[in-house]
């Protein structure tokens, strides 16, 4: 078996293993329509040699994009291990999210459309962002969140997204990394993805940036991973 | 406390719900009856009856979802005191209902509702009788001038621009001519639709005045104490940005206007002005009370306040028109939409669905640049039935925080037309 093909069947047996072999066979039979590979794209410094893991600085907010080439994503090292959790949708699907990988299993990454009404980074502001240990939200005086501040839903990127509070209903999705050689890949997404709200709704807007809505779709094999901060003019924080 | 038509006051109604219940573990289906296939009329397209809609046919695609409304095309109304001054064009707040239709299923009809015929299972418009076997019902405010006759004449002369269309374009346009001279805005007691609308208008056509530099002075008329919601922050750009060009009178109950002469007369004296904006005091839409919806004296029409479900099964109320523990505005329309929408949902497949508690995010510009903002969660009190809502006011006025305003309502009319 490739490792590809381990993870769309069983790719979280490690983490699962505590759990008892009922939950797990439905949790899997469950997670089938719940993580979408897509093409395994190695994440790389803006140079385009492979990104290490010593490139990405704990707590600091990453962007890349993937699966297509227009659905932004944040990449965060989380600084200590963060381990698999079981999330319960509201409908009562289950998945497990393996957690972090990395030498230290810190290192996660999450879509960074906003599951509730699909806010993202754009070149002009970031109004969804992560908010580090040491610079917690004013607003929720959350700090270690994944925010958005146009309704204030707030996600946990230690418990694969999950939602903290606010009107958000469903958890981000997140992005399976693999770590290979000290290399890291974007593999699949796993959770409900928002991607067909995000082309629908911004159809004009990503027509403007990448020329055609065909080319915002292009689905990627490498993906450049840049600080937010460069990335977005303005960071909305609150 | 007020009593809804089948004797349970509103206290009564959450007790009951409490009573039943574990909150927010147990569910609001009332039968597990599947059924194969049924009718939803909605009747008006605003934030909660567009979403109900949507949500509806996203869930079901199979379901029959007709949307009532008489206006041609969706104006919002939040983000419209933007518009009036001049800090926005029209155009970004209005949407097609074809939409809808296109993009859902939606079956759109444009007409007025005449009636609601409860006994009939049906409304009546123009065209005839559309029957229905769940109806929800989103018709929002009318202005509640019956014992103030004065207000008839007002309406026509001095528009309150809360109801979104004509009454925006016109006041748009008495600002736009005002070239000096003096100015008042009043604002009714609660409830009213969107607490901070009137507090957040007058900070804007202060701010008109101080910008275009008018010899000019506004005179903010205020039932209340104090601003509804965010008053600190209302207070101090009142006093930090505007005390020249604005008064802040309080408690003052309007007692007449009188529109050819251009005064106010209210407890606490008379004001002329050149323009106005007069807002009444209101009540939910016409339409509840004819349907036998709302009693004598009533304004809004009871409803279970985790379902939204009147004392008639299945016919629902959501929006600015029904008493709810939210604030009346297009923020919590749109979530009541949603949650109503999850509960029919539920009942066609004869499941059940949990209770929740909604949350509310509003915004208010206090210049043409910033902002203030709320967010509120309400906690349910079981044994006493009550909902305590928890304020998280940000008071301090920001560009950051206008700049999430319009982020917040792109992101609604994505949600609904996206």
């Amino acid at each position: 078996m490739d490792r590809r093909g381990f993870i769309r069947t069983c790719g979280v047996i490690a983490v699962a293993s505590f759990l008892d072999a009922r939950f797990f066979s439905e949790a899997l039979a469950n997670q089938e329509g719940l993580l979408k590979t897509y093409n395994k794209a190695l994440l790389t410094k803006e140079d385009g040699s492979p990104i290490s893991e010593k490139d990405i600085l704990p707590h600091k907010e990453y962007i890349f994009f993937y699966p297509y080439a227009s659905t932004p994503c944040f990449l965060l090292n989380l600084g200590d291990e963060v381990k698999g959790a079981e999330i319960k949708l509201n409908d009562g699907q289950v998945y497990l999210w393996k957690g972090g990988v990395g030498t230290k299993k810190s290192i996660v990454a999450y879509s960074a459309i906003c599951s509730h009404q699909w806010s993202y980074p754009t070149r002009e502001y970031a109004f969804i962002n992560y908010y580090p240990p040491d610079k917690a939200s004013e607003t929720t005086k959350r700090a270690s969140v994944i925010q958005c501040c146009a309704h204030l839903s707030v996600f946990d990127p230690k418990m694969g997204g999950k939602v903290l509070e606010g009107p958000a209903e469903v958890p981000l999705a997140s992005i399976v990394l693999q770590e290979e050689d000290g290399k890291f890949y974007a593999v699949g997404v796993l959770g409900k993805d928002q991607f067909d709200a995000f082309f629908e709704n911004y159809k004009t807007d990503l027509r403007k940036e990448y020329g055609s809505s065909a080319k915002a779709k292009q689905l990627v094999d490498k993906c450049s991973v840049v600080e937010v901060e460069r990335y977005v003019k303005e960071l909305i924080r609150c | 406390m007020s009593k809804s038509l089948s004797g349970v006051s509103r206290r009564d109604v959450i007790k009951t719900v409490a009573g039943v219940s574990f909150f927010p573990t147990v569910a609001f289906s009332k039968s597990s009856q599947k059924r194969e296939s049924a009718k939803v009329v909605i009747v008006g397209g605003g934030y909660g009856g567009i979403t109900a809609a949507k949500y509806l046919k996203k869930e079901n695609p199979n379901l029959s979802v007709i949307l009532v409304e008489e206006r041609p095309f969706f104006m919002s109304c939040p983000l419209s005191n933007h518009f009036l001054a001049g800090l926005m064009e029209l155009t970004p707040l209005c949407f097609a209902y074809n939409v809808l239709e296109v993009k859902h299923g939606v079956k759109i009809i444009r007409d007025k509702v005449l009636a609601v015929e409860l006994d009939k299972r049906a409304v009546r418009t123009s065209q005839g009788y559309i029957h229905y076997d769940f109806l929800i019902l989103s018709p929002g405010i009318d202005y509640d001038i019956e014992d103030k006759p004065f207000y008839t004449e007002t309406l026509v002369y001095y528009p309150p621009a809360f109801k979104p269309g004509s009454e925006h374009i016109y006041l748009k346009r008495l600002l736009s001519e005002f070239e000096g001279g003096d100015i008042v805005i009043t604002v009714p007691p609660p409830p009213y639709r969107c607490p901070p609308a009137p507090y957040e208008r007058a900070a804007l056509i202060a701010d008109m005045i101080k910008r275009n530099k008018l010899k000019a002075h506004l005179y903010f008329i205020d039932a209340n104490e104090r601003p509804l919601i965010n008053s600190e922050g209302f207070m101090s750009a009142y006093y930090d940005l505007y005390k020249d060009v604005a008064t802040y009178i309080t408690s003052a109950e309007v007692k007449d206007v009188d529109v050819r002469k251009r005064i106010v007369k209210t407890s606490h004296g008379d004001f002329r002005f050149d323009i106005a904006n007069i807002i009444p005091p209101m009540k939910a839409n016409n339409l509840l009370a004819s349907a036998g919806l709302l009693k004598k004296r009533e304004k809004w029409v009871s409803v279970n306040p985790l379902t939204f479900e009147t004392h008639v099964e299945n016919v629902f109320v959501i929006g600015d028109a029904c008493v709810s523990y939210l604030p009346k505005s297009g923020y919590a329309a749109h979530s009541e939409g949603k949650v109503v929408a999850k509960i029919l949902s539920a009942r066609l497949k004869g499941k059940e669905v949990k209770e929740e508690l909604l949350q509310m995010v509003c915004y208010a510009m206090v210049s043409d640049k910033e902002a203030i903002m709320t967010e509120t969660s309400f906690k349910y009190e079981r044994e006493k039935g009550r909902f305590i809502p928890i304020h998280r006011e940000d008071n301090e006025r920001k560009e950051s925080t206008a700049k999430r305003y319009i982020e917040w309502a792109k992101g609604l009319w994505r949600d609904m037309f996206g």
